[in-house]
């Protein structure tokens, strides 16, 4: 484990609860994805959740930001009920980036910014078709807060690029933007890593710390496990859609049964590798079940 | 009662004219989720098919005999005219946004309206006219199959067309082919994959294309058969009877749940029967048939609040 | 239009060539347009009289003065601008739309007086030039050009670039007007193509609209005095007008609709509906002796009331629906537009209530009056008389300025933001916060609104509404505006709705055959150009998802209205 990560596992959460998910389950048809799952954040820290590809992990972060309707369980953030709607969730400050990058591909990375600062603004058709005060004011706020968050990711000076004209390293840090600009307390990042290099997944994980830092809470799905546990607080490992284990890393990495469940679900090379990276080693293995899940989706 | 049951048949009867046509607007969404509107001119251009079919071996003779073959003629000009339109309009747009399809429908729809309108005494599009083929500017009269369309059977106080019973019965024939089709040939199966999931059917080594072509012919005999139905039923057909056709086949086709075969049958009959009733019962200004299409209109706007998969659509979760 | 390319080891041997060729080329075509080109003064307004040039003559002569810019730009005294504009690319254009024109007008000549023979040598020479010329352009060599973003005039010069380009395009629509024979109104057209499509190839126009987007205000302060000077030059004909006034109604309805199709990315196809909705209530509330309300508020109110009114049929028809599916949208639309056309039918005392005379319609409709201006009366502005139609045109310009401002407004606010985000990605936007039904049904509720207040007008200048104005195939010939002008475009609605409107008009020979082009054409855009003639940047990127380059030259424009 490295020094820095070491250094920000050292309390820097605290035990009051944010998120509360309880007693999760999503079932489609006959397949149950997501089975009974509950899950705490704490404000300020950083989870992880991991788990061999088609756990439910993606499936359960649909449930808590209102995209499923889970048929069974409750979600609560902040201490307050949320129904399964993605708007009553953005608003009440949970928001999240897509496993395989969903941008707006064709408007510009200050834009796409733009739009997650939609729900935080109310200017109507009328004010903006007369130019109102409110209107002016609204439109001046978005566009300098789009711009601090694009200098925050590090996306300064591709303001005027198109989404689908920029690297996927920075597609991927242009979502966390958009999802910053709903003026989240958590965020729910899935797979930020997914294919990325050794150099832009250590910035990645900084990236975290530094959002973590400015008090928010983040949830993160990773397959690299290198990263999960030198970034996360805590770590929730989900298999068949079931809660495994959850801890610290030191815990779960230790855990047999982690290093199992791995071993057990693996059908090819590719799985095989992520039980090892279950066991400390680096690996990509993230990279296949993103271009899988861009494939179906 | 008598009432009751003459409208149930009379209901029924317009209802497998709806449901013949549903089946193929079902058939394409369910595979390609696209509205094809022009799917009602292919009707249409069954009916054309057939009368053509009849005036040009037949001059005239109305036996039963011809009845098979004006079939056939009404089927080769709907699949003939279905899969061009598949080919050359819609496949080379099967990447584009929704937009896109839904517009060239439009435009396939009217094109092929106009064409009938000016051009169905031309053909075969020359000055010389050896067929001597009406002019469609206006409606011209469908040959009468003597068995099928001569005096209505009463029974008790219910009148019953003979034409009705001709479209009831060719509904009930071709739910079972259409049955048997798909759930029993390795092509039906075939279709039921692609409109599970298209990719993972392509990686399984179906032939993704054919599959939509047969899916589009398939729609198409159902509507040449319709149309045939149609110009029994009417006495004589006209280029526009598409269009309203097919609204109400799509309405039918979404009460039922769109992308649902049975679900289209099922759709169909009860749009034929809610206007049949609507006609008899509602009281007042607003009864009677001025308003039938009105009351057909309202069923398909009070589905959509209530149940907007359709009676029997799947509630499905899009994957997000 | 594609010319196959002449072999590059051809082109090298022989471009030197190209030069003189070109020249000489152009040059006959001016001498040729200065002689005499038929017989029969009768044809095609007179171009029968040698040093007298006709109008078709001196088009001719002006596409010829425009490939000696273009040659002279690649050679010679205007290299400065050689270096900016692609002259190559542009002088191939123009040379094959001249001999395009060259050859019509042989064409024409030939069919109207009856043979070949009435073909005077000066007809000959101006062909034979324009084939020089074409033969010419095809051994240009392609020159490397600066980025025309950068190219600055001073801004007066730009501003005067501006004014003299609307003031062309006000001659040429008065002018194009004029044309009764179908033969020169079609000439004229092929003119205008292909000046606007050389313009386009050498970059001019992309240059353009940099400095228009520098010079906002101007362009929109020119284009209304444009607009509003019209009537002047019909020299008190109205019949004219009686044309301009309706393409301005179908442009303000095709603009109203293209907010929910252009914008909001819904189909509507029964969008005529809610014109006609408008319309109805117009004269149900006018002082029509047909009219059967018995309320007779003024007309501002009136047209509110119609708006409210047609705005309330889209929410009752687009809640339910647009919760749903986008496509169940244009079904349902298709499906409202036939019930809206039926009701009114209907309605005619034996099936419910009196309010529309059912097929009959309300006719009689009186014309509106403010204070003592009644639209009915001819007035005389700087000594020529405008009519009734002039005096609608005048309160539908108001109208279309209106609509364009509602329509670009929206575009660049959050809400258009946000119909930008829901047609890349509902799912996306949705779980970004977008309030995505609610913005599709604002954007179907004030399409329908807007529609409804053109209905309200219309229905004055119409003087009667029946049921069989509102049918399907208006709402068709809407939506083909947009799809051919451009969605999402304010000039692209105006150019469609002018070329879907006027077209009929002038081409009557062909008005049997209007739909079957029609049908075609929306089949053939949505294959070949689904982003229309005047494309908007964004909508050209979304329905070219794979083309890569496009997008990065296309960045540069998205990014600078994001500026703006
Ligand atoms: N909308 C849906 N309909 C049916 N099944 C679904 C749907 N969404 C997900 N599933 C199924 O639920 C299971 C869990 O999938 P999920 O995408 O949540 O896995 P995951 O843990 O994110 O895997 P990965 O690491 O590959 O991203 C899979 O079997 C998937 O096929
Ligand atoms: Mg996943």
């Amino acid at each position: 484990m490295t020094a820095t990560a070491a250094a920000s596992t050292a309390g820097s959460s605290t035990n009051v609860p944010l998120l509360q998910a309880d007693g999760v389950t999503m079932r489609f048809g006959g397949l149950t994805a997501v089975n009974n799952v509950s899950m705490t954040v704490n404000e300020g820290e950083i989870l992880g959740l991991i788990g061999p590809n088609g756990a439910g992990k993606t499936t359960f972060f649909n449930c808590l930001t209102g995209l499923y309707k889970p048929t069974e369980g409750q979600v609560r953030l902040a201490g307050v009920d949320l129904p399964p709607k993605p708007r009553a969730v953005v608003r009440a400050g949970m928001a999240r980036t897509f496993q395989n990058i969903r941008l707006f591909a064709n408007m510009t990375a200050l834009e796409n910014v733009m739009v997650g600062r939609y729900c935080r603004t109310s200017s109507g058709a009328l004010t903006s078709i007369l130019h109102g005060p409110k209107f002016r004011r609204e439109e001046k706020e978005t566009r300098t807060r789009a711009q601090e968050l694009l200098d925050f990711v590090g996306l300064g000076d591709s303001t005027e690029h198109l989404a689908r004209n920029m690297p996927y390293g920075n597609q991927r840090r242009l979502e966390i933007a958009r999802a910053l600009a709903t003026d989240p307390k958590l965020v729910l990042l899935d797979e930020p890593t997914a294919g990325m290099n050794p150099l832009e997944t250590r910035q990645a994980s900084d990236l975290i710390f530094k959002i973590r830092d400015t008090g928010l809470a983040v949830v993160v799905i990773e397959h690299d496990m290198r990263f999960i546990f030198g970034v996360c607080d805590r770590v929730l490992c989900l298999v068949r859609g079931e809660t495994l284990v959850e801890g610290t890393p030191e815990e779960v990495q230790s855990d047999p049964r982690v290093i199992e469940a791995y071993i057990g679900t693996a059908t090819d090379e590719d799985d095989a590798d992520k039980a090892e990276a279950g066991a400390g080693h680096n690996s990509d293995a993230g990279k296949g079940s993103a271009a899988n899940d861009a494939e179906d989706s | 009662m008598d009432t009751f049951i003459q409208q149930l048949i009379n209901g029924l009867s317009l209802g497998s004219l709806y449901a013949l046509i549903a089946v193929g607007y079902t058939v394409v969404y369910g595979i390609l989720q696209l509205i094809n509107f022009a799917h009602g001119e292919v009707f249409m251009i069954g009916a054309f098919g057939a009368l053509t079919t009849s005036l040009v071996l037949f001059n005239g003779n109305t036996a039963l005999w011809t009845l098979p073959v004006m079939i056939i003629g009404a089927v080769v000009a709907s699949v003939t005219t279905a899969v061009l339109m598949e080919r050359f309009a819609y496949r080379p747009l099967r990447n584009a946004p929704r937009l896109a399809p839904l517009i060239t429908a439009i435009g396939v729809s009217v094109f092929l309206q106009e064409l009938v309108r000016l051009n169905y005494n031309k053909v075969p599009f020359t000055s010389w006219n050896p067929f001597n083929l009406p002019d469609a500017k206006s409606r011209i009269p469908f040959p009468q199959i003597d068995v099928v369309t001569g005096p209505a059977i009463q029974v008790g106080g219910v009148t019953i067309q003979r034409a009705a019973i001709f479209t009831i019965g060719a509904l009930v024939i071709c739910s079972a082919l259409l049955w048997y089709f798909i759930n029993r040939t390795k092509m039906g199966r075939g279709m039921q994959a692609v409109s599970q999931d298209a990719d993972t059917a392509r990686l399984m080594g179906i032939n993704v294309d054919r599959i939509i072509v047969v899916a589009f012919a398939l729609g198409a005999v159902l509507a040449a058969v319709a149309g045939v139905a149609q110009g029994l039923q009417n006495n004589n057909i006209d280029f526009r009877m598409g269009f309203l056709a097919g609204l109400k086949a799509f309405t039918a086709a979404v009460i039922g749940g769109i992308g649902n075969v049975e679900g289209a049958v099922l759709g169909g009959l009860v749009l034929g029967v809610t206007e049949a009733m609507a006609t008899q019962y509602i009281p007042g200004q607003f009864g009677g048939g001025p308003w039938k299409d009105v009351w057909a209109f309202v069923l398909l706007i009070l589905v959509l609040v209530f149940r907007p998969q359709g009676l029997l659509g799947a509630k499905e979760v899009d994957r997000a | 239009m594609r010319i196959p390319n002449i072999p590059l080891s051809f082109v090298t041997r022989h471009g030197s060539k190209a030069w003189p060729l070109g020249l000489t080329g152009a040059g006959m075509l001016i001498i040729g347009s200065l002689l005499s080109w038929s017989y029969d003064a009768q044809v095609l307004g007179n171009l029968s009289i040698s040093f007298n040039p006709g109008g078709l003559q001196r088009l001719a002569i002006a596409l010829a003065l425009f490939a000696v810019v273009f040659l002279l730009a690649s050679k010679g005294p205007l290299v400065r601008l050689g270096q900016w504009a692609d002259t190559a690319l542009g002088l191939r254009a123009l040379a094959t739309w001249t001999l395009l024109f060259m050859t019509l007008v042989v064409v024409a000549i030939t069919v109207e007086a009856g043979g070949l023979i009435n073909v005077q040598p000066g007809g000959w020479v101006s062909f034979l030039g324009a084939m020089v010329l074409f033969a010419a352009s095809r051994l240009v060599m392609p020159t490397e050009t600066r980025d025309l973003a950068e190219a600055v005039l001073p801004g007066w010069v730009e501003i005067l670039v501006i004014v003299v380009i609307m003031a062309g395009l006000l001659f040429g629509a008065a002018y194009a007007l004029s044309l009764d024979d179908a033969w020169a109104f079609v000439l004229f057209l092929v003119f205008v193509t292909g000046m606007a499509v050389a313009a386009t190839r050498a970059g001019l126009l992309s240059w353009l609209g940099h400095v228009t987007a520098r010079h906002k205000r101007v362009l929109i302060l020119a284009s209304f005095a444009v607009a509003f000077t019209f009537p002047l030059t019909q020299g008190g004909s109205d019949a004219n007008m009686s044309i301009a006034s309706q393409v301005l109604v179908f442009a303000a309805a095709a603009m109203g609709l293209n907010i929910v199709v252009g914008l909001a990315g819904l189909l509507d196809l029964g969008y005529i509906a809610f014109l006609g909705a408008g319309a109805y209530v117009g004269a149900a509330l006018s002082t029509s002796g047909f009219a059967t309300i018995g309320w007779k508020p003024p007309f501002i109110v009136v047209v509110l009331v119609a708006g409210c009114f047609s705005a309330t049929l889209g929410l009752i028809i687009g809640s339910p629906t647009l919760r749903v599916n986008g496509d169940y949208l244009a079904i349902v639309t298709l499906g409202f537009g036939e019930i809206f056309r039926l009701t009114m039918f209907n309605l005619d005392g034996n099936n419910g209530p009196d309010l529309t005379h059912g097929p009959n319609g309300i006719p009689a409709i009186p014309d509106l009056s403010f204070g003592s201006f009644n639209f009915g009366d001819t007035h005389v502005l700087l000594g020529i008389p405008l009519a009734r139609f002039s005096n609608y045109y005048f309160l539908l310009l108001l109208l279309m300025a209106f609509i364009i401002m509602v329509f670009h407004r929206l575009n660049t606010s959050r809400i258009g933001r946000g119909w930008v985000a829901i047609r890349e990605d509902e799912k996306a936007a949705e779980a970004m916060g977008v309030n995505i039904f609610g913005l599709k049904i604002l954007a179907f509720v004030i399409g329908a609104f807007l529609a409804g207040m053109a209905g309200a007008i219309k229905a004055h200048q119409d003087v009667s509404v029946t049921p069989d104005q509102y049918i399907f195939l208006e709402s068709a010939f809407l939506l083909a505006a947009i799809v051919l002008g451009g969605m999402g475009t304010i000039v692209g609605v105006l150019v469609g709705a002018v070329i879907l409107k006027l077209l009929p008009e002038k081409l009557r020979f062909f008005a049997d055959y209007r739909l079957l082009l029609f049908g075609l054409l929306l089949v053939l855009m949505m294959r070949f150009r689904p982003e229309g003639l005047v494309a908007s940047r964004r909508r050209q990127l979304e329905f070219h998802e794979e083309d890569e380059e496009l997008a990065i030259r296309a960045e540069g424009d998205i990014a600078e209205k994001v500026q703006a």
